[in-house]
């Protein structure tokens, strides 16, 4: 070849258990010219590299010491962030892998290498992959930075020429339009990839983006077509299971994935998603069978979950065995510097530690468990917070967290329920039905208060109050995208206003995502309009 | 243990060590013991295959790729392993097409392994569309394949010149994993000016 692509700027990391393996790899990467060769022969040590050195390309052994795997790592690495898109990711195994069907797209290797292969044929790939990471370089950035319009834009410029990274393009833009909140769009976009071939991942799109636009009875028929075809497609199992645990039949929910999970028995995934919904079901034996085997396999990887070690000790506080519990608990908690301040972690202890009989060890917990801005946290955490404070006598901090879930998940009628029953089992029945009415009628009187300023003249008032509530509420789809039409209207009446319009369209995008078909939703968008109108038409 | 799992592991744990003799034969610039020990290694990958075909545990993983792509890695594979003059003509071929290229490429190296035996001088690699399939064809200037193994390709037989016919049958099981929109991928042995093995594959 004419053109020798100069490797000797290139970072490579190297993971293998098999020293022989390690120095066959580096002495064929050395003849290649590659100069920065880093050696690993363990996930521990390798991570250890990260923290010093930006590599480009990492080639890793599928079968790992240790408990772990290939994917397992990659998996940590991309769901971390710790490797953006734009570093080459190539799996090598002894025989032709089936991952690829297994896994989630986002947590694929950018190429699977099987052994044994000449050093001509790693120069080849490495070169190939190099050369793609070249021309999706722009996509790449802009994914990383979650820039989802931007990102479709920059893969039609791509997909307008019609070369050899085609079909990776349109994976991508799907993805990305279902990231922007494009229901519609996307259910059309991959409409149209499945006249081209009957694509498992367009079909398992299709799928996400009927889900998307609320029609569930599709998105099921299109997820059990494709598991009949493609039996081994981990991903459709998740969603099928998703979808029925989002409408109530968690029976159904719970056997997709055990059925999903005789096909992959391994994956620490498919253990994770059983004990959710089993949580769901309140089934809390089978949490903690599910997530003993995780908690055990990934103990002192690496590879371990906060989340699983709050969950397992959530199921057997649940199912009377506190004492295990807090062994548990305070073992994730002294031996691992990152747990010691988790929320979530300490709420679980404090009610752990409660039943247990230890009310000072209970109350230091919970004082962990609140040392952030618990508004802030995800709902789930939250509500454990909330019912450790309410296990402890804590009434009117419990109160505070769950007005706040409230105000934030107006609609979720499951959510209240859930708050109601806690209330009830924590002798405070009475109060739950004031709680949630109060905390509903709150938001509505706000909203009244910014219509009357708004009509008032008021109207960079009125946004601001709105704005102010949609920041501390990010959930009430009603907040936020009357927010999104307070600024625009503020910015069509008094003369634009960069952040105004940033706001509003994070605001407008926010509401997408979360609820596609909110009626607000083409007001805002008619208001956009308005504004580019009356403000092109100045400039001309 | 069963024997068959037992085998599975040897299998895998035997083609490791292939793939440390590979590197180190290759870093010496020893092209017989590279081409050995990688020619052993593609026996293993296809009793594996075979072995997981007949369990039902074989996935097909079709997705799109290139064509000529593929050719040039096994033509800078093979090159390294042989005197003979390795040529690809892959002009025609569609820039993409739709395969699993793991099993595809074990079906083609095993093509190529098959030339090299018989070749005089040179082996083509030719790729191009050919109606609405993608034809993959391995040919050689050698004696052409016997009359018999043209009326019955994919037939396993016992051990002979051909060896045991493994690879022809799994080409052809392949090969008809590969369907969409009522076609299927099939495969078909030719004499022309030696022997062309041709792996037909629907879009």
């Amino acid at each position: 070849m004419a053109i020798l692509t100069n490797y000797s700027n290139k970072s490579v990391l190297i993971l293998d258990d098999m020293p022989e393996m390690r120095s066959s790899l580096r002495a064929q990467l050395s003849s290649l010219g590659c100069e920065k060769v880093t050696v690993s022969g363990n996930v521990k040590d390798a991570l250890q590299h990260f923290t010093t050195t930006r590599f480009d390309v990492i080639l890793c052994d599928y079968y790992l010491a240790g408990g772990t795997d290939g994917q397992q790592f990659l998996e940590y690495l991309r769901t971390r962030n710790i490797i953006g898109r734009g570093v080459v990711f190539i799996m090598i195994t002894a025989e032709k892998n089936y991952e690829s069907v297994v896994t989630a797209a986002e947590c694929l290797p950018d190429d699977y290498l099987l052994k044994p292969f000449t050093a001509e044929v790693l120069k080849m790939r490495m070169e190939r992959l190099l050369e793609k990471k070249d021309r999706l370089a722009r996509v790449d950035q802009l994914q990383d930075k979650g820039d989802w319009n931007g990102v479709i834009a920059s893969c039609n410029d791509i997909l307008a020429a019609k070369d050899r990274y085609m079909v990776d393009v349109m994976r991508i833009k799907g993805n990305a339009l279902l990231f922007a909140g494009q229901g519609a769009e996307a259910v059309e976009f991959y409409r149209q990839a499945l006249t081209l071939r009957p694509m498992p991942w367009a079909r398992l799109g299709l799928a996400r983006a009927q889900q998307q636009q609320g029609d569930i009875k599709g998105s099921i028929e299109t997820l059990e077509a494709l598991i009949g075809d493609e039996p081994r497609l981990m991903a459709a199992y998740d969603l099928l299971g998703k979808l029925h645990l989002a409408s109530g039949h968690t029976e159904t929910a719970l056997s997709i994935l055990e059925n999903a999970q005789t096909i992959s028995p391994n994956s620490l995934a498919r253990h994770r998603a059983i004990a959710t919904v089993a949580e769901k079901k309140g089934d809390y034996a089978r949490v903690e069978q599910a997530l003993d085997q995780v908690v055990k396999k990934t103990r002192n990887s690496p590879l371990r979950e906060t989340r699983d070690i709050a969950q397992l000790g959530k199921a057997l506080t649940e199912i009377g065995e506190s004492a295990k519990a807090v062994t548990l608990l305070e073992e994730a908690r002294t031996n691992f510097k990152s747990d010691a301040n988790d929320p979530l972690l300490a709420a679980v202890e404090a009610i752990a530690q409660h039943q247990a009989g230890n009310p000072e060890k209970a109350e230091a917990a919970l004082a962990r468990s609140m040392q952030g801005d618990v508004s802030k946290l995800p709902a789930d955490i939250a509500m454990t917070i909330a019912k450790a404070c309410l296990n402890t006598g804590k009434q009117t901090e419990a109160q505070s967290i769950l007005k706040n879930l409230v105000q934030n998940n107006p609609e979720s009628t499951g959510l209240h329920e859930e708050i109601s029953s806690v209330l009830r089992d924590n002798g405070a029945g009475a109060l739950s039905e004031n709680l949630i009415k109060e905390s509903i009628g709150e938001i509505i009187q706000l909203n009244n208060a910014a219509v009357l300023r708004a009509k008032a003249g008021e109207l960079s008032i009125a946004a601001e109050m709105l704005t102010d509530a949609a920041n501390r509420l990010p959930g009430n789809m009603q907040v936020v995208s009357n927010a999104a039409a307070a600024l625009l209207f503020d910015v069509f009446n008094n003369g634009v206003d960069a952040d105004k319009l940033r706001q509003a369209q994070s605001f407008q995008q926010a509401v997408q995502v979360q609820a596609p078909t909110h009626p607000k939703l083409a007001e805002i968008a008619e208001l956009m309009n308005r504004i580019r109108q009356k403000y092109s038409a100045g400039k001309k | 243990m069963e024997f068959t799992e037992l085998a599975a592991l040897t299998i895998h744990d035997v083609k490791n060590r292939l793939a440390i003799l590979a590197g180190r034969a290759e870093a010496k610039g020893d092209a017989e013991t590279l081409h050995g020990a990688l020619e052993a290694a593609a026996t293993l990958t296809r009793l594996l295959v075979f072995y997981k075909a007949q369990k039902g545990a074989l996935g097909v993983d079709i997705d799109a790729h290139v064509p000529a792509e593929l050719f040039a890695e096994l033509a800078a594979e093979i090159a390294r392993q042989t005197s003979l003059t390795v040529k690809i003509d892959t002009d025609h071929a569609p820039t993409l097409w739709f395969y699993d290229e793991a099993l595809i490429r074990m079906v083609l190296l095993n093509a190529i392994y098959n030339a090299l035996r018989h070749a005089r001088t040179t082996i083509t690699l030719f790729a191009a569309q050919h109606g609405t399939n993608l034809l993959f064809e391995i040919r050689d200037d050698g004696p052409g394949f016997p009359p018999d193994m043209i009326d019955q390709p994919a037939r396993m037989s016992a051990l002979s010149r051909e060896g045991t016919g493994l690879g022809l049958h799994l080409a052809s099981q392949v090969a008809a994993f590969h369907h969409n929109q009522g076609q299927t991928g099939r495969i078909e042995l030719k004499n022309a000016d030696g022997a062309a093995f041709c792996l037909l594959l629907p879009q």
